[in-house]
């Protein structure tokens, strides 16, 4: 392993010989607790060598820029690599603290909501015949006086969708967001199949469902109330406790079973969040007997 | 209501009122209770009788604060809760979610706003009752009342269960062990989540039995007992007896296990060795609830959870996929009616309706 300590005249590399040293940047890639070897490749262009000369230059090389591979061991860093990570050539390496910190076991639930509707829209951009769209197509269903669109189904995702004359469509039905938007392009190939010029514009996710189970009875009389201004508990009409949260802004259905259905939000994030928040409350309201 | 100037022929009294609640309107002798007289004929100028149907359904503002008051007086509530309910009515009366809705709409919303001064006051009045006074669904009751609640900005606090609006006249012993037996099951999970009537029905029928077992009373199903005491029947009544039954039989049991479980703790903690199992069964009893059916390990559970409906789920596809899959044309060709599919159908359309002109 050659040691590259400190820059030296370029009077003492006349054992080389050549004439000048040039050196390119360098780029410290690592990965997460690891000890990594890494190769610094340097363009070594030294001084009085001339280039075109085939004769000169280190053995080995045949007339090309001779160049200098450098091996130096990174010990001590846990950095993880970043994406658009500039290179480290002029930073000095320092050791990196762990970006994701561990999440105490007390905080989270160690439940993870189900989803289980996705609802979105899409744009096909093209006014539709809905008459056209019911005859062709075997899995449409049309009834003007009852609705005012087309009802579609597709077998896998398992999904409907409710496409309307101005070009809007909306699909119900998916677990994923990724399910939800394939069902979407699904039927926009059918309508385009059909001889419409559909295109998919503007898809959007308005709306996710979300359930799970906390695995103990839960006490709805007391839940209300403590959390009167979030809570609406009304036996008579509803057997489960519609809790409001406000941050995030999600509504979530509490039974006294201890299932409990999250709905009203856009993104999956917020599902998770409002149950992380809400399952300290149901905790307190615990009861084994 | 507005004062009538006719003479009671029951009393001879003199206060005799107008009580626009029901469909027709009734002149009622406020001392003795006695109708008057029911409805009106009226001579136009050309002679004809005709009936004049109550102001009831009048959608003016008036009209349906007249409406409200009737409630009230119908459910004998106080001076205060009327005056609130009216003042409720009028300010959602003129908001802009109920300016313009359906006759039935505006009075669900009377009988919310009754309902929800009487909430204020703790007064007990169920849904049911309402819907039934104003002659609706409790279903569309409840949403008026929903959004009559979002609409105010009101927060009513939670009402308690009592045996005030029981459908049976209750002696005091009978509603003190109907009470009781309301509390046992509230604390073994029957209440949480159901309907009060139906529980109420039960408790008194129950403790009516208990206060004296003869048998007669033993023998006596639920819908004689509701027959003889002029209540509507009640379905999930009957179930409910069985819960509480069940719920009081547990108890038994285990009041009686409990005093063998003492004696028996008592001798195991001589012996050092069996110690730590008395805590793991003890652990086992309140702790684990991870397996599927974890209501049969609890004492007493929620219903819905000791008996769960089977639902024949379908599996549950855990496809992944991104979303930008390549969409195979032969799947969505499956989802298109050939030529002669289509020839097909449009000649059976025409054929029907062919038919059905000719019909």
């Amino acid at each position: 392993m050659v040691e590259l300590s400190g820059t030296t005249p370029k009077c003492n590399h006349s054992g080389l010989n050549a004439h000048c040293f040039t050196l390119g940047s360098i780029e410290i890639i690592c990965a997460a607790g690891e000890l990594l070897v890494v190769h610094i490749r340097t363009d070594v262009h030294l001084a009085r060598v001339d280039l075109h000369d085939a004769s000169s230059g280190l053995p080995g090389t045949s007339g090309q820029t001779p160049q200098l591979f450098h091996s130096q061991a990174v010990t001590g860093t846990t950095t993880t690599a970043l994406p658009g990570n500039t290179p480290l050539y002029n930073t000095p390496l320092t050791p990196m603290t762990p970006i994701t910190p561990a999440t105490p076991a007390s905080e989270s639930s160690g439940i993870v909501p189900q989803l289980q509707n996705i609802v979105s829209t899409v744009n096909l951009g093209c006014k539709l015949d809905l008459k056209t769209i019911a005859l062709r197509a075997r899995n449409a269903e049309y009834n003007p006086k009852r609705f005012a669109a087309v009802i579609m189904r597709i077998r896998e995702p398992r999904t409907t969708a409710l496409i309307f004359s101005s070009g809007k469509m909306v699909c119900t039905g998916a677990k994923s967001e990724e399910q939800s938007r394939l069902a979407a392009r699904k039927y926009a190939r059918v309508v385009q199949k059909l001889g419409f010029p559909a295109k998919f514009l503007d898809f959007k996710i308005q709306n996710m469902v979300g359930s799970c189970d906390v695995k103990f009875p839960i006490r709805l009389e007391g839940l209300v109330l403590t959390h009167q201004q979030f809570s609406s508990y009304e036996p008579e009409l509803f057997p489960g406790l519609i809790y409001r949260m406000i941050k995030p802004r999600i509504v979530l259905l509490i039974f006294v079973s201890g299932k409990v259905v999250l709905t009203g939000a856009k993104v999956r994030a917020e599902i998770y969040e409002a149950f992380e928040n809400i399952y300290p409350i149901l905790k307190g309201f615990r009861k084994t007997t | 209501m507005s004062r009538v100037a006719l003479k009671c022929p029951n009393c001879g009294s003199s206060n005799v009122v107008e009580d626009d609640l029901y469909a027709q309107s009734q002149s009622v002798c406020v001392d003795c209770g006695s109708v008057v007289s029911e409805g009106f004929l009226a001579n136009d100028p050309v002679g004809e009788v005709y009936y004049i149907s109550s102001i009831a359904h009048n959608s003016s503002l008036p009209a349906g604060l007249q409406r409200v008051r009737a409630l009230c007086r119908v459910l004998r509530v106080n001076s205060e809760i009327e005056k609130l309910s009216q003042t409720y009515f009028e300010q959602a009366y003129n908001h802009k979610s109920f300016i313009n809705v359906s006759l039935t709409k505006k009075e669900a919303l009377a009988g919310s706003c009754v309902l929800i001064s009487c909430r204020m006051h703790d007064w007990p009045v169920t849904v049911g009752t309402i819907a039934y006074l104003i002659d609706t669904d409790s279903g569309a009751v409840g949403a008026v009342y929903q959004e009559t609640l979002n609409t105010l900005n009101i927060c009513i606090p939670t009402l308690r269960f009592t045996l005030d609006e029981n459908p049976f006249k209750l002696a005091k012993e009978l509603t003190k062990r109907a009470l009781a037996l309301v509390e046992l099951a509230a604390d073994s999970w029957i209440v949480t989540g159901r309907r009060p009537v139906p529980i109420m029905i039960a408790a008194t029928y129950l403790s009516w039995q208990s206060l004296q077992p003869t048998k007669l009373r033993l023998k006596m199903t639920l819908d004689k007992f509701c027959q003889m005491t002029k209540v509507d029947k009640n379905r999930p009544a009957m179930k409910r007896v069985t819960e509480i039954k069940e719920m009081l039989y547990i108890q038994q049991c285990d009041a009686k296990n409990k005093k063998t479980m003492r004696t028996k703790t008592a001798e195991l903690k001589t012996s050092s060795k069996t110690g730590s199992s008395v805590l793991e069964t003890e652990r086992a009893n309140n702790g684990a609830c991870d397996e599927p059916n974890w209501g049969k390990r609890l004492l007493f559970a929620p219903p819905c959870v000791v008996n769960p409906k089977k639902r024949k789920r379908a599996p549950s596809n855990q496809i992944n996929v991104t979303g930008d899959e390549e969409i195979s044309d032969s799947e969505i060709d499956s989802y298109i009616r050939t030529h002669q599919e289509v020839r097909e159908i449009a000649m059976t359309q025409k054929l029907l309706c062919q038919e059905s002109d000719n019909l």
